[in-house]
């Protein structure tokens, strides 16, 4: 693998931690891969197996998730829901060999600046290490 | 556990008329869903029967599942729960489906009795349709042998073809010809066997037996045939190449009975686009397949029915282009589904995985984080 490649990386986080953990990160001045494209969607419960499937297909190398930590979620159980949804699609693609591996799912809290930062750049790196993602090549999809 | 055998006097399609003939007129229930052969005489379709002698010239069993029971059991109970009883027979497949619509509250089944039989699988409908007299014929002999060759792939594999969600059921296997067993699953089973003075007490040792030893077979055959799927579809370039084939008729999603939505995501406005969006990605890949979304439609789908998902097999009936939908689907739903420790259509009672959770479970999909990877990171540089 070309150690240049930069993967392209969809990151959904909910409107009450994720983002707020991008909200911490900048205020500790705590710098991210500048290839995350942050995605906010209300709750992570409220994201469909579809996003993550079309983020797949239509260019992005990786998708990550974060949501508030079990117990945190502004609805009660978004959280809770968001994890079966996600291990559903994962258990998806890994049947058909698509790459799992390009789908991580981690809380990370609204203070939890370096925590969001560390998610972003441990992804990153991963996906550089197991390079682009096949499918966004295809004309065929 | 304990139940009935009936004799067989001309063949087991003119017994099973006879009990519902007895059953509507001891008023056990008020009509009856079974299939019959439509005009045309190469296909299949449920009615409604109220009238008695309308029973005659029906299939109890019939060789093909050109509409999914399940269909037919919703369009009849949208809007609620039936006023009088009802008797279906079905395939367990379909009545398995149908449970699953009730937990998406496309069906109510209050009222409604389920008669199940032990199913050797059902035949391609394509094959069905070339010709019909020597596929009954076929048909007829895969009740001896139970081997399950000539019939669809997905029934070769399935491992719920006997008694699971019925109330009543009729058991073929481990009897001799001139009977079969019908066996009460449900207290309501139990209540019409009672009504029309059939005793329960026959033993169904060797019918249990049957099914068991027939039930290890298929489940060593499932996973076989899995395992040889996924060597074939497994990886982009495979699946892509599988999926290759599609016109985006949308037929499988069309007939399968758990993709109730009346719109469809695939078919909403998500997917009508200015011609610059295509033309932007046919720019970053090099061309782009017209109409495009293919794969994102089987994949999509996949992802919001899969833990549904009966193996019923009716997509691939459906395909007009043979791609092994529903091959691809029962392996998929097996993993998906196992996620969960779910089995679709069994119970009732049983929430839809993805209305419950629990709190502390599927730990493996969390990406566990380590405070010192940062600090690590800085190490190597």
């Amino acid at each position: 693998m070309s150690k240049d490649f930069t993967p392209k990386i969809i990151y959904f986080m909910c409107g009450w931690c994720g983002t707020g953990g991008a909200e911490s990160a900048s205020a500790y001045h705590l710098y991210y891969p500048e290839n995350v494209l942050p995605f906010r969607v209300n709750c992570t419960g409220s994201l469909s197996p579809v996003h993550i499937l079309r983020s797949l297909i239509e260019g992005a190398d990786g998708v990550l998730i974060s949501g508030c930590h079990p117990g945190d979620c502004h609805y009660e159980d978004g959280n809770f829901r968001a994890r079966r949804r996600v291990g559903t699609i994962k258990s998806i693609l890994g049947s058909l060999g698509l790459g799992e591996e390009r789908v991580w799912f981690r809380y990370v809290a609204h203070g939890e600046g370096k925590r969001f930062v560390d998610t972003a750049t441990e992804f990153n790196d991963h996906l550089k290490k197991i390079g682009p993602n096949p499918l966004k090549e295809r004309s065929d999809t | 556990m304990k139940g009935s055998t009936l004799p067989v006097e001309k063949n087991i399609h003119e017994t099973v008329i006879d009990f519902f003939k007895k059953g509507l007129d001891k008023k056990c229930f008020e009509a009856v869903i079974l299939p019959k052969r439509v005009p045309s005489g190469d296909s299949f379709a449920y009615l409604l029967i109220k009238n008695e002698s309308i029973l005659e010239g029906t299939s109890a069993l019939p060789p093909v599942i050109p509409v999914q029971g399940a269909k037919a059991i919703s369009n009849l109970t949208r809007l609620g729960n039936a006023k009088e009883k009802i008797l279906a027979i079905m395939h367990p497949c379909e009545i398995r489906a149908t449970i699953e619509l009730f937990k998406l509250k496309q069906a109510y089944l209050d009222n409604l009795i389920f008669l199940s039989f032990d199913c050797p699988g059902v035949l391609p409908l394509a094959d069905y349709l070339e010709n019909p007299e020597k596929n009954d014929q076929i048909y007829q002999q895969a009740f001896q042998k139970w081997e399950g060759k000539n019939m669809r792939p997905v029934c070769q594999i399935c491992t719920e073809f006997s008694a699971s969600a019925s109330d009543l059921h009729i058991g073929l296997l481990g009897t001799d010809k001139g009977k079969f067993f019908l066996i009460p699953v449900s207290p309501e089973g139990e209540a019409i066997l009672d009504s029309l003075d059939l005793k329960r007490d026959d033993s169904l040792d060797s019918w249990e037996t049957e099914v068991k030893k027939l039930k290890k077979e298929k489940e060593d055959k499932r996973k076989e045939a899995h395992r040889v799927q996924k060597t074939e579809v497994k990886g982009p370039d495979k699946l892509s190449e599988t999926f290759s084939k599609c016109i985006n008729c949308h037929n499988c999603m069309r007939v399968c009975p758990v993709c109730y939505c009346r719109q469809c995501y695939f078919d909403s406005d998500a997917f009508k686009l200015p011609s610059e969006n295509f033309i932007k990605r046919a720019e970053k890949r090099g061309s782009l397949r017209l109409p495009a979304d293919t794969m994102l439609f089987h994949l999509g789908r996949m992802s919001h029915m899969i833990l549904s998902c009966v193996s019923c097999g009716t997509c691939e009936d459906a395909c007009p282009m043979s791609i092994p939908v529903a091959q691809i689907f029962s392996m998929v739903a097996d993993d998906a589904q196992q996620l969960f420790d779910y089995k679709p259509g069994l119970n009732r009672e049983e929430p839809l995985p993805n209305v419950v959770y629990q709190e502390e479970e599927l730990q493996e999909v969390e990406k566990a984080y380590s405070e010192t990877y940062s600090k690590a990171e800085e190490k190597n540089v």
